[in-house]
């Protein structure tokens, strides 16, 4: 470790000098420069810290604004930065020129003082990184994402299981526009697309080809692709797995008559009968008159798909356009629950309400069966008018909806293990507990399509109805897999220009990985981190718990189950270093000494009566930034907690808990995102996590005799600012109800 | 829960429904704001909404006997706040006119009467009539010792004695009103057959006390005070309405005059009515009023009615002949005082004609509102959905 020379830096700007005494606080820092400056953020000020620099200081420490503002300015090369948030924190927040606020500002000061001296500049990793992007499904995504990536000027192997490119759009004679007027179908323009990706140097097209394994890290992975039997191994920098989606199994729709009847199609089959430019009906093949089309067969239905897959009503709109040009005589009836045209496509719908021959009426299809003269009867209830309604119809089409061609790799690798335990010959609840694992993941277990040799599963997870974990709104495309960006049907169901545009978008994500891995950084949310884990192996008893609770997958095992890290696999978030027991996890910024230290350098009052101690864990992804805001909104909270920010609640190491209340805290107030399927955790588990270590730490206070209450997870979204004060505020009154933390003092 | 329903989409019934100008009806993605937003509905199976729907689903015969198509005064307060420009105003317009056709009998007149392409020959047919009662006058009144001459000079009398033209008028009226009464009475069926299938309460006030409701109703035109989005329609209607009544009650007070008092009295009364009778001022007032009041419907029909309702030969053909009966009537009046002989007596044929055209094609014209919106208003009021009960019915 360097030698450190600290120089402290105090900003009197934005009403800090005027809530806080600065004087007295520069008496804080012993053994290191300390200056004062009305404003350090200008081109003086910054002026001043660079001079520092030049006379030898290599950490700064910096008490001004907030980390997150002036970030610019108060970045220097080669230079470790420590920023003190007086301004949000202390003196906007609190009442000026009070013995407490000062108290709080000098604690701010000492654990940034602490944390300067203990904490280290990140040195980037650096290993070879190839940039090439393996673009998995040549449909429209896969297409698209593959030529966006090649005119980036990047390497593509593309890999698709059929014989030919294209996907879906091969079968269809018309699509709905994707450009005014939306009311005009067109053709498709696949020819030109695939022409494009056969003459495109960059693009090389592997057809009749998956898979068959992926080992290694982003930059770094090893892809076997197997052609009719032939294995090749290329070699990727990141991944787009854009593999599309399958219709929805009809043969499970048997109240609406697809088993009983060859005059019952599903969309897909109307779309080939459609494409010989004749329509008949398929059990005689006498002509159609009346054509009934049935919306959100066995979607938006809790028995078979919960969810509404987008592209349903305007595929029928289509067909039923395009049945009336082919044949003018024909009557199209549309039963749907609620017609959904997003965007401009209300114009394809009003294009089809124009139509004479098209008539659209909402109602709950009840049944479809035969009816007589070889025609097919179809029943609705919860019409508008409340009465059952009875339709004849030559053909029905079952609008079916999007099931995405993925894997659940995590449910894959639990079932796998459970299997291994029985064949393993387990006795007993071992033997019980794997059969119930087994009996449960049937109905999610299927063929892998990545084949990813990672130690927890062979294919990115999935979160809700198989569709891969994403935040869709903070993280498109993102899996939980670095490196590998999930695009198109598989990733939300969707029509060819969402596809596209996914494509296009997870193109461009996996090429931010292998540049930013390139340079040993981070990949979002932690972008541009340089840090990375660092394992003291010696104390390391093979729990396993590290290479568990990663959300990301990073951590392989070796035999005997010593974690194996793979640094550009890596977010940064630090849930590692929360879930070890050992504490052998680091980072050069960020460990388990650091936090202690600050967390000891707080001056504890001896007087409970007067002054209280909390000690907050902030998540610094949502909730540090809404504290940030509520100081800004000069909303005021208790000026008795210490706030340190973390990089997620899951990298909080219960130790520092425990260290807090032996240092005399008497309580401790975690806040961090949202958990659940609605997750807002920037790094999907953490916020979780806490929740589930947290059950020992209360178990853990009872044992010690301490109220399970002196310990709190809050979760907060960034836009529920005023709720923070609030939440800091009851807990320190209810701190105080609870009295004095007994260790104080000790 | 009833039987299933059998929907027939109609092709036909809705091809019949968009040549009559109510293409809009497709666009109806049943929201429900023109129920809301209409004054006149009630509260219990609104309209339009429904009659959106079934007309969408071509049940045509639950149509023409649904009292609430005639309930609708047609202020397109619904046409307005549309979201979706599907007029339901117009589609209920439309509605009217076909079950007018449906009921009517022989219904084929209906798709005369109403096309101008046929109007020479609708005209042709009173003209022959006419021509041939002046041919039969003389001959006819030998025969019964009737007067042929009323007086010298200019009398329109001696072109068509009195005994002859309400001989004439009689008879055609009489088959006028007796199968526009055939029409009403099987719409009253139809709408007690409806209501008894689908199991509804037949009635719940009296015949009688609702006819007197309705009387009320039309006399004061309370409903139509209701409608914001068209207010001036009340006026052109009231107008014309009381000028129309006022010429028809001094038509018969002049029959009664003619064959009942003068033949009684010890001096008769003068016939024609000088001009200061009471009875001829009532009914110079009447006529322009008439006049009056379809030169405002006129004026207002011609202005851009594209969200207020679009006027169909249905309505031209009968304002149009509503307005030159009312000016042909005063200006054969002008023509008498001016003791124009040629002039007057063309002018008084042609009104003749053009009045027999009002009277004799009522069932089949717009005129025949007269008719049905009369029973669907009592019907209403009978079983319960009339005007008054809409505030009184508990909200469900």
């Amino acid at each position: 470790m360097e030698q450190k020379t600290l120089s402290v830096h105090l900003c009197g700007g934005c009403e800090i000098s005027s809530s806080i005494d600065l004087e007295a606080l520069a008496q804080i820092p012993e053994g290191a420069e300390c200056s004062t400056h009305p404003c350090l953020c200008n081109d003086e000020g910054v002026g001043s810290l660079k001079s520092a620099i030049k006379s030898g200081a290599n950490a700064l420490v910096i008490a001004a604004c907030s980390p997150r503002y002036k970030t610019d300015e108060f970045t220097f090369d080669k230079c470790f930065v420590e920023r003190v948030n007086l301004r949000e924190l202390v003196a906007w927040s609190h009442e000026p020129n009070d013995e407490d606020t000062q108290m709080m500002a000098e604690d701010y000061l000492r654990m940034g003082l602490v944390r300067a001296r203990k904490a280290e500049l990140p040195e980037p990793f650096d290993i070879p990184i190839d940039k090439t992007i393996l673009v998995v499904g040549a449909g429209t995504t896969g297409i698209e994402a593959a030529t966006q990536a090649a005119r980036a000027g990047y390497e593509v192997i593309l890999v698709e299981k059929n014989s030919d490119a294209g996907g879906w759009r091969r079968k269809f004679s018309r699509v709905f526009p994707d450009k005014p007027p939306y009311g005009q179908l067109t053709e498709t323009n696949l020819s030109e697309q695939i022409a494009e990706i056969e003459q495109e140097e960059r693009i090389t097209l592997y057809t009749s080809s998956v898979v068959a394994g992926i080992s290694g890290q982003p930059g770094q992975f090893d892809v076997d692709i197997r052609t009719n039997g032939d294995v090749n191994r290329v070699r990727v920098g990141a991944i787009v797995q854009a593999t599309g989606w399958e219709p929805y199994d009809a043969n499970k729709l048997t109240h609406l008559g697809y088993t009983d009847s060859a005059d019952v199609v599903t969309n897909v089959e109307m779309e080939e009968m459609l494409a010989e430019n004749e329509l008949k009906r398929p059990s005689d093949g006498k002509p159609i008159k009346t054509v009934v089309f049935v919306q959100c067969a066995g979607s938006r239905d809790k028995e078979h798909l919960p969810y509404c897959s987008t592209v349903c009503c305007r595929v029928t709109m289509k067909q039923a356009l395009r049945a009336r040009e082919l044949h003018p005589d024909l009557q199209a009836v549309v039963l749907y629950k609620d017609i959904r045209t997003p965007g401009q496509y209300e114009d394809l719908y009003r294009k089809a309400q124009d139509d004479g021959g098209i008539l659209f009426t909402k109602g709950d299809v009840q049944s479809v069966k035969n009816g007589t003269d070889g025609s097919l009867s179809v029943d609705v209830r919860d019409t508008l008018l409340g009465e059952q309604i009875r339709l004849d119809a030559d053909l029905v089409v079952l609008a079916t909806g999007m099931v995405p061609v993925s894997a659940d790799g995590e449910a894959n690798r639990r079932y796998q293990d459970a299997q291994a335990v029985i064949e393993g010959g387990s006795t007993g609840a071992k033997l019980v507990a794997a059969q119930k694992t087994v009996a449960e993941l049937e109905p999610y277990v299927s063929e892998s399509i990545l084949n990813l040799d990672y130690r927890q599963g062979r294919d990115t997870p999935v979160l809700k109805h198989r569709f891969p974990d994403s935040h869709f709104i903070c993280f498109p495309f993102e899996s939980r897999r670095t490196g590998i960006y999930n695009a198109g049907a598989m990733r939300a169901p969707g029509d060819t220009a969402s596809s596209r545009s996914d494509g296009a978008g997870a193109a461009l994500k996996a090429i931010q990985t292998v540049e930013l891995a390139a340079q040993g950084k981070a990949v979002h949310p932690r972008w541009e981190d340089m840090s990375y884990p660092d394992f003291f192996f010696q104390r390391c008893t093979q729990c396993k718990r590290c290479t568990e609770e990663c959300p990301f997958g990073v951590l392989d095992e070796d035999e005997k189950g010593t974690p194996q890290l793979n640094p550009t696999r890596c977010r940064r978030c630090g849930i590692c270093l929360g879930a070890c027991p050992e504490r052998v996890i680091s980072f050069k910024d960020y460990s388990i000494d650091i936090v202690s230290s600050m967390i000891k350098s707080v001056e504890i009052p001896d007087e409970f009566d007067e002054k209280p101690r909390l000690l907050g864990f902030i998540c610094e992804n949502d909730a540090y930034p809404a504290l940030d805001t509520a100081g800004l909104k000069r909303l005021k909270h208790s000026p008795y907690i210490r706030f340190i920010p973390v990089r997620c609640l899951g990298s909080v190491n219960i130790v520092w808990i425990a260290d807090a209340f032996s240092r005399g805290f008497d309580g401790v107030l975690l806040v961090g995102c949202k958990s659940g399927d609605d997750y807002q955790c920037h790094f999907i588990k953490g916020s979780e996590l806490m929740g589930t270590r947290s059950d020992n730490v209360r178990e853990k206070l009872t044992q010690l005799a301490l109220e399970e209450e002196r310990v709190r997870i809050e979760e907060l979204s960034i836009t529920e600012y005023d709720r923070l004060p609030e939440i800091i505020n009851s807990f320190a009154e209810e701190i105080e109800e609870i009295g004095m933390n007994p260790f104080k003092g000790f | 829960m009833s039987e299933a329903t059998a929907i027939q989409p109609d092709l036909e019934f809705a091809q019949e429904i968009v040549d009559s100008g109510g293409e809009d009806v497709r666009k109806c993605f049943q929201c429900a704001t023109c129920s809301v937003v209409c004054a006149l509905s009630p509260e219990e199976r609104p309209f339009p909404r429904k009659e959106m729907i079934w007309t969408q689903w071509g049940l045509k015969d639950r149509l023409f006997s649904d009292p609430d198509i005639w309930l609708c005064h047609n202020c397109n307060d619904c046409s307005v706040h549309c979201p979706r420009g599907a007029h339901p105003g117009d589609v209920l317009a439309i509605l009217r006119k076909l079950a007018v056709a449906h009921y009517s009998v022989p219904g084929f007149l209906a798709g005369w009467v109403n096309r101008p392409a046929m109007l020479p020959l609708m005209a042709l047919i009173p003209g022959l009539l006419l021509a041939l009662a002046v041919i039969l006058r003389d001959p006819i009144a030998s025969t019964f010792g009737l007067a042929t001459h009323h007086g010298e000079g200019m009398q329109y009398a001696n072109l068509f004695p009195h005994w002859l033209l309400i001989g004439f008028f009689s008879f055609f009226l009489g088959l006028a009103v007796l199968l526009a009464g055939v029409g009403a009475i099987r719409f009253w069926r139809a709408m007690k057959n409806a209501d008894r299938t689908a199991d509804r309460i037949e009635s719940t006030n009296s015949l009688g006390s609702s006819f007197i409701t309705v009387v009320k109703d039309i006399l004061t035109h309370q409903r139509f005070s209701k409608c914001t989005s068209l207010a001036g329609r009340r006026l052109a209607h009231l107008t014309a309405f009381y000028g129309f009544l006022a010429l028809f009650l001094v038509s018969g007070w002049a029959v009664i005059v003619l064959y009942v008092i003068n033949p009684l009295a010890e001096t008769p009364l003068p016939y024609p009515f000088p001009f200061l009778d009471p009875a001829k001022l009532f009914a110079n007032v009447g006529a322009l009023a008439l006049v009056v009041g379809c030169v405002i419907a006129i004026r207002d029909r011609l202005k851009d009615r594209s969200e207020t309702g679009r006027s169909t030969d249905f309505d031209w053909m009968f304002l149009w002949l509503l307005f030159f009966v009312g000016i042909t009537g005063i200006l054969t009046e002008a023509l008498r005082f001016a003791q124009a002989q040629t002039p007057g007596y063309i002018i008084y044929f042609i009104h003749l004609i053009l009045a027999f055209m009002l009277l004799i094609y009522l069932p089949y014209s717009k005129f025949a509102h007269l008719v049905y919106r009369t029973v669907a208003l009592v019907y209403a009021e009978h079983s319960g959905r009339g005007i008054d009960n809409r505030s009184e019915q508990p909200a469900q």
